[in-house]
């Protein structure tokens, strides 16, 4: 009965391991018509990413707030809620942290403290908004969040060109945050802060708790069905509210820590493009809503971004190969997200058993 | 000569199997009943007709000669038009539009002809006599008229045979008349009609022949003015296997009540009342039995008492506290044990692990879950002192519930809330589609747990069931209780009469 076990585990790497295949083969025959070696290539992105000490450092501090809104999509993806607004939690939460940041000084341990708390408040208010018209007047959850992700992004747009520019500076961006709320660099030579050690730790948590935890269970069976998570007494319009904050909290989080750790004021690039919120919702699906596959994709993902920057340097390849190859994972894996969802593949088979019968 | 014919036509769902070899012969020009309890196997058996589902086996006939429907084209193709109990219409557009969606008429260069769409509609309104105006939306008419388009759109496309799925479960009495007088009428017109229904007052109105389907497979087939109501009640929800638990009908009871519901009312999803003044009393030590034709309430009390939905009125008092309308994990905390009418749907999930199932609505419990953390050593303990107590075959320990057969799956809903040690059991259709086997040991266990001075509510569409099991019932018929009986001093043929509707004094005049 292991074996059985052991099928479903392996389909589930596989799942994940064909896309991101399948995206460096056709990635691979791109640089190979530019005239480049792709193996070469390859082995550049790879190499200064993960198997130097520095690149390895800068790796892991790019996984960080990705490793959170990996998790903040998780947590409502896999309860059968489609929460497309960890994008909007996290800009918000650092928004804010960044604009409190800069007026703040004094002891670093309480500023830095503050700031994350404000961001994470943040961030948990701005996914109230989808949850309540959800939970009490059934508005379609995903509509709402990808809708209410442009109103914010303007309204953020207009608070930096505005009330909070930084009238020092030659571009739109809010004051740098103080000495005392910025993570600085462990390693000097590194990117990486003591953030990313938090992040680990709420990582471990959340992982409990998704695992072996009552959160984990009730999202389980909320997600593979509502009318039983009901019937066993979950209050399910409140689950649905209580797990929409926790995400937008993770969210509102992972935007504080980046704009502490890295950004240290806001930008209208600040999450970069995609942001960090939708590269978490790439990362969940890749590690299938699974806290370790969450770890690993996000390691992964980082990966590709720290090596980008190597290929430019060491090959003739353009970095924007990098961003080729992520919008082919992105592809691939749709096609394993539909199954998930509208049970694509089960259908066809379905089709194809029946068409076959009736031919013979 | 007949319209329809099947042969030996079974369906085959997995292991499962919906329709088993059969023989129907619809006659031409007539009103057939198909009568039957949920489950039974109706649905499935039109859906054969209609080209949706392919049979496994056996074959269909229309007027002597042998089809092939692969898709609900094919049906209409050869003469067979389907009103589905929830219709297919869209709100937005008027009725012709609706009636014609598909069909449309249009002139040169594909631009659709409205005046010439508008009249033929008017023509087959007027031909049917339909009250309907053919330009009104479709999301401004009543319920009524949305069936006459469903029926008019079958009509336009020149059916000979109707099917008609639950057709009044929606309506209202006086719409309802108003469909069997337009039923009648088409009949005259020389359609031949299908109605698949569990309301046998209507089946004595419309029908011409009646065919009872139970369990898959044709149990009675007659003609109407042959039979009777209680005698197509007996056959809907009586079985055909012998019960084998002795009950020694020992006197537990001590005549404490435990229980109390008092008035309950409650209002459908589409605001028909479906549960009116429902009172009873259940004491420790018996077995309270609800008997009635599906589709009269006892889903709807079930939800209620399990703290699935609300009533709207009345109340119920548990050990003298107040129960009503909380959620069902308040419920079991209070010491009320909860078997569910769906299986897979409310009792079970399929894709979690037994493990996982076997603490559900109970994985609140400070054993079970403490800190936020469940505790994965007593849960396996549980599961593993539920399996063997109650006999349990499972494949694979720490596998899903889907693998188990419909027995062992109920059997740990059983285990689940008797374990848990309730004052009160709610038991709905406890052995509803499962092997004898396990029919067998779930009743030995209510048995059981009543001669330990616990109180049941024991709730099936099995009239054997409730008769061999309860100390009392008694029979909603429409959301209302008809009347109480005690099962040792009365027979199938008074409850049947019961659950038609006739109560004692009618049944005495």
């Amino acid at each position: 009965m292991n074996g059985k076990k052991l099928g479903a585990g392996l389909r589930g790497l596989l799942n994940c391991l064909i896309p991101i295949l399948l995206a460096f083969l056709v990635g691979g025959i791109v640089i190979a018509v530019i005239g480049e070696n792709p193996l070469n290539t390859y082995w550049v992105l790879l190499q200064k990413s993960l198997f130097t000490k520095v690149g390895f450092q800068n790796t892991l501090h790019y996984a960080g707030p990705m490793i959170l809104t990996g998790l903040a999509i998780a947590v409502t993806f896999k309860a059968n809620i489609y929460n497309m607004g960890v994008e909007g939690s996290l800009l918000l939460g650092a928004f804010f942290a960044g604009i409190l940041g800069s007026r703040m000084t004094g002891n670093p341990f309480v500023v830095k403290l503050v700031c994350l708390a404000v961001g994470v408040l943040c961030g948990m208010a701005y996914s109230l908004v989808p949850a309540l018209l959800k939970a009490k007047l059934r508005a379609d959850e995903m509509v709402v969040t990808l809708m209410l992700n442009y109103a914010l992004a303007k309204v953020l747009e207009f608070l930096t060109t505005g009330i909070f520019r930084d009238n020092g500076s030659g571009y739109v961006c809010t004051p740098m945050v103080s000495e005392s709320a910025m993570f600085s660099r462990i390693f000097g030579k590194s990117r990486l802060t003591a953030f990313f050690f938090i992040v680990v730790a709420i990582w471990i948590v959340m992982t409990l708790y998704m695992r072996r935890g009552r959160l984990g269970y009730e999202i389980k069976a909320m997600g593979m069905n509502a009318e039983f998570a009901e019937a066993t007494g979950m209050n399910v319009g409140k689950k649905i509210i209580l797990l929409m904050l926790l995400s937008g909290a993770l969210a509102g989080f992972a935007g504080a820590g980046w704009m502490m750790e890295d950004q240290y004021r806001y930008t209208l690039t600040f999450s970069g493009n995609p942001g960090l919120g939708w590269d978490g919702m790439l990362i969940a699906l890749m590690g299938g809503h699974n806290p370790v596959g969450i770890f690993i994709a996000s390691i992964f993902y980082a990966a590709l971004k720290t090596g980008s920057d190597k290929i430019n340097m060491y090959t003739n390849v353009p970095k924007e190969i990098v961003a080729l190859i992520q919008a082919l994972i992105v592809l691939f894996l749709a096609v394993k997200f539909i199954d998930g969802r509208f049970h694509l593949f089960e259908r066809l088979k379905g089709k194809k058993g029946k068409e076959s019968k009736t031919c013979s | 000569m007949y319209m329809i014919q099947t042969v030996g036509l079974t369906k085959r769902f997995g292991s499962f199997t919906a329709n088993d070899h059969i023989d129907l012969a619809i006659p031409e020009k007539e009103i057939t009943c198909i009568v039957g309890e949920n489950g039974a196997g109706k649905t499935t058996l039109m859906n054969m007709l209609y080209g949706l589902l392919e049979p496994t086996e056996g074959e269909i006939r229309i007027r002597g000669s042998q089809v092939k429907l692969r898709s609900p084209i094919d049906a209409i193709a050869n003469g067979i038009g389907m009103v589905h109990q929830h219709f297919k219409l869209v709100p937005s557009l008027s009725v012709y539009e609706n009636i014609l969606l598909g069909a449309e008429i249009t002139k040169k260069g594909g631009l659709i002809d409205r005046k010439e769409e508008i009249r033929k509609v008017e023509e087959l309104i007027h031909n049917y006599h339909f009250e309907l105006n053919p330009l009104d939306k479709v999301e401004d008419i009543s319920v009524g008229s949305r069936q006459r388009v469903e029926i008019l759109k079958m009509l336009y496309r020149n059916v000979d045979i109707l099917i008609l799925d639950e057709p009044t479960a929606v309506l209202t009495p006086q719409e309802a008349n108003d469909l069997i007088d337009r039923l009648k009428d088409l009949k005259e017109k020389g359609k031949t009609i299908i109605v698949i229904t569990h309301k046998l007052r209507e089946v004595m109105e419309v029908s011409d022949s009646v065919v009872v389907i139970k369990r898959g497979k044709v149990v009675g087939s007659m003609r109407t003015k042959d039979t009777s109501e209680q005698e197509l009640a007996q056959m809907m929800v009586g079985r055909d296997v012998m019960l084998t638990v002795e009950n020694d009908r020992r006197k537990v009871s001590d005549g404490g009540v435990i229980y109390q519901a008092e008035n309950l009312t409650t209002i459908n999803s589409f605001g028909k009342e479906c549960l009116k003044n429902v009172s009873f009393q259940v004491a420790r030590g018996e077995i309270l039995g609800i008997a009635g034709v599906e589709g009269n309430g006892q889903s709807e009390l079930v939800k209620i008492i399990s703290g699935l939905m609300e009533a709207t009125a009345g109340r119920v008092m548990f050990d003298g506290e107040d129960v009503t309308n909380i959620w069902p994990d308040k419920l079991r905390q209070k010491g009320i044990g909860i078997i569910p009418e769906d299986r897979f749907a409310q009792g079970l999930c399929r894709t979690m692990t037994l493990t996982e199932n076997a603490v559900a609505g109970y994985h609140t419990q400070k054993e079970v879950c403490r800190g936020g953390l469940m505790n994965t050593k007593v849960m396996r303990q549980r599961r593993d002192s539920q399996i063997e107590r109650f006999d349990i075959r499972v494949g694979d320990l720490e596998g899903t519930v889907g693998a188990l057969s419909g027995g062992n799956a109920q059997k740990i809903i059983v285990a689940r809330e008797l374990s848990a040690g309730p004052k009160l059991l709610i038991a709905c259709q406890p052995t509803r589609g499962i092997d004898i086997g396990s029919i067998e040991s779930i009743h030995r266990q209510l048995l059981e747990y009543r001669n330990q001075g616990n109180a049941v509510i024991l709730i099936s569409s099995e009239l054997p069931e409730i008769m061999s099991l309860s100390d009392r019932v008694i029979v909603l018929y429409k959301g209302e209780v008809t009347g109480e009986v005690d099962p040792t001093k009365t027979d199938m043929m008074q409850i049947g009469l019961l659950m038609a509707g006739i109560t004692d004094k009618e049944a005495a005049q």
